[in-house]
């Protein structure tokens, strides 16, 4: 089946300094169930990219389709996470997590909340209010809320960026683990090295100025998902060798 | 939230004690003659007084009735028109250079204009109040349409919630804080505006019977006046804060 297809995109904005390429001759397919996370500095056009793909922003020129359909707006065959848990502060957790359900019937939309709560283990907090959520549990109603109508493909913005270093690993895994029951399709932006790499089936790399795809690495062996693996050290140091080029050429003879 | 209620604060009456005291002394000494400022007791008698005869609860209910009705018009059109402002660019520069010009005249310019038009009966008094009310109203209703987090609104635009939804669901409960700040000063400037409109023109309510008593040379009935206004205007402020808490259980 097919999944996402993006061609030749380009997304140029107006400012009032004179027009600005975010985004240049943009070329990736993601299949149906892959887990992609997307790695470049801020400002390469990476969450641009995102929000195209979730139909918040259109495309300057080249097209963007999943399966047979073009995208032209937001639809709910796509979920999104942002940085910022974005949960409305005057929602509860459950109202939060069913926002997207406005059209389903009070019976289905409750059993659909009570489960993706579970899923992301936030049972009995379903009448607390976004401000008495810890960031994490924040997220995870996030997440929740994201999932909660069943997309197919759910974009992930930076999701953990703003999380303490302990709680992002947690949740790493706990993303991973809900991709492997779901098998919904997860695209993750992201600037986090290692996060792009433990997560990643396919890392695109991407370079700033204007923004473009500089690289797609394979990470999905087995080994790759283990932080300690010689596999692991061998992406990343890939990885940098894209990021610090002019560095990397001589560095010992540079003192 | 009932916790708030039931903790009043202490603090805030000593203030009041003092100048009761500080009244106390003045008169005690003969530093003021009774005409200028009468003791206490006396205002105290007048009270009673007016409270017997029905002439205070008769004044309030006057005044309050037309507080009431330029207050409620002022809410009405303040937020609807603030919504619109506050959401729309278009009718934002469509009305904000008019808005901001009347905005400048102060309340008291309004009035000789305001009897010549409507007379010195009930509907110049409501006009008055109204106008006096709605600007802050407006203006606060707007701030806090503009000030809702674009990053919500795009939350709705994911989830293609209609623009009906998008407001009831993100920019009215977002902006709902700052309408009500609105609505408080509202409030307050509505009972200057009765005053100002009942003293230069009326024959009844609480700023009539305080420039009434100033023709009486009735000290006592203005300061009962005075601090009539003072009490339902602290009173009506609290039950603001009340709805708003009740309304907001969001808001810690």
């Amino acid at each position: 089946m097919r999944g996402l297809a993006i061609k030749d995109l380009n997304k140029i904005f107006s400012t009032n300094c004179g027009d600005v390429t975010a985004l240049k001759d943009i070329n990736l397919d993601i299949k149906k169930g892959e887990f992609v996370t997307i790695l470049g500095h801020s400002g390469c056009g990476k969450s641009t990219l995102l929000k195209i793909i979730a139909g918040l922003e259109s495309a300057s020129s080249g097209s963007i389709a999943y399966g047979e359909t073009k995208i032209s707006g937001p639809g709910t065959d796509r979920g999104m996470v942002f940085q910022e848990h974005r949960l409305l502060p005057w929602l509860t957790i459950d109202e939060n997590v069913g926002f997207g359900l406005i059209n389903e019937s009070k019976t289905v939309r409750e059993k659909l909340i009570t489960d993706h709560l579970k899923m992301v283990k936030l049972e009995g907090f379903h009448k607390a209010y976004p401000h008495q959520l810890s960031g994490g549990m924040a997220q995870r109603a996030a997440i929740a809320r994201g999932l909660v109508n069943n997309p197919e493909i759910l974009l992930l913005d930076e999701p953990f960026g703003a999380l303490d270093a302990l709680t992002r690993i947690q949740m790493q895994k706990e993303i991973l683990k809900i991709w492997e029951s779901e098998k919904t399709t997860m695209i993750m932006v992201t600037h986090d090295i290692d996060e792009a790499i433990y997560l990643g089936q396919r890392i695109v790399v991407m370079s700033a100025g204007p923004g473009k795809i500089r690289s797609v690495i394979n990470g999905d062996s087995y080994e790759s998902k283990d932080r300690g693996s010689l596999e692991f050290a061998r992406i990343k140091k890939q990885i940098l060798g894209y990021f610090f080029e002019e560095e990397n050429i001589n560095p010992e003879y540079m003192i | 939230m009932n916790k708030k209620v039931n903790n009043f604060n202490v603090t805030g009456l000593i203030l009041p004690l003092i100048i009761l005291l500080a009244w106390h002394l003045s008169v005690q000494s003969g530093m003021f003659p009774p005409a200028i400022l009468p003791p206490i007791g006396d205002v105290a008698m007048a009270f009673l007084n007016m409270m017997e005869s029905g002439l205070l609860v008769g004044d309030i209910l006057v005044s309050l009735t037309r507080v009431l009705r330029g207050y409620l018009l002022a809410i009405f059109a303040g937020v609807t028109l603030g919504t619109l402002m506050g959401t729309s660019k278009h009718i934002n520069d469509f009305f904000t250079l008019t808005l901001n010009s009347i905005r400048q005249i102060p309340i008291l310019a309004w009035i000789p204009l305001i009897i010549l038009w409507l007379g010195i009966g009930e509907e110049s008094k409501v006009a008055v109040i109204f106008l006096a009310a709605f600007f802050p109203i407006l203006i606060n209703t707007i701030s806090g349409m503009l000030s809702t987090p674009k990053g919500l609104v795009e939350v709705a635009a994911l989830y293609k919630l209609s623009g009906w939804m998008t407001f009831r669901k993100v920019y009215f409960p977002s902006a709902l804080p700052q309408i009500f700040v609105g609505l408080k000063l509202g409030l307050g400037i509505s009972w200057v505006a009765v005053v100002a409109a009942e003293l230069i023109a009326a024959s009844s309510g609480i700023g009539f019977r305080i420039s009434d008593a100033r023709s009486m040379m009735e000290p006592d009935v203005m300061i009962v006046g005075m601090i009539s206004i003072g009490v339902l205007g602290v009173s009506m402020d609290k039950a603001l804060t009340l709805i708003l808490d009740r309304i907001t259980p969001w808001e810690k």
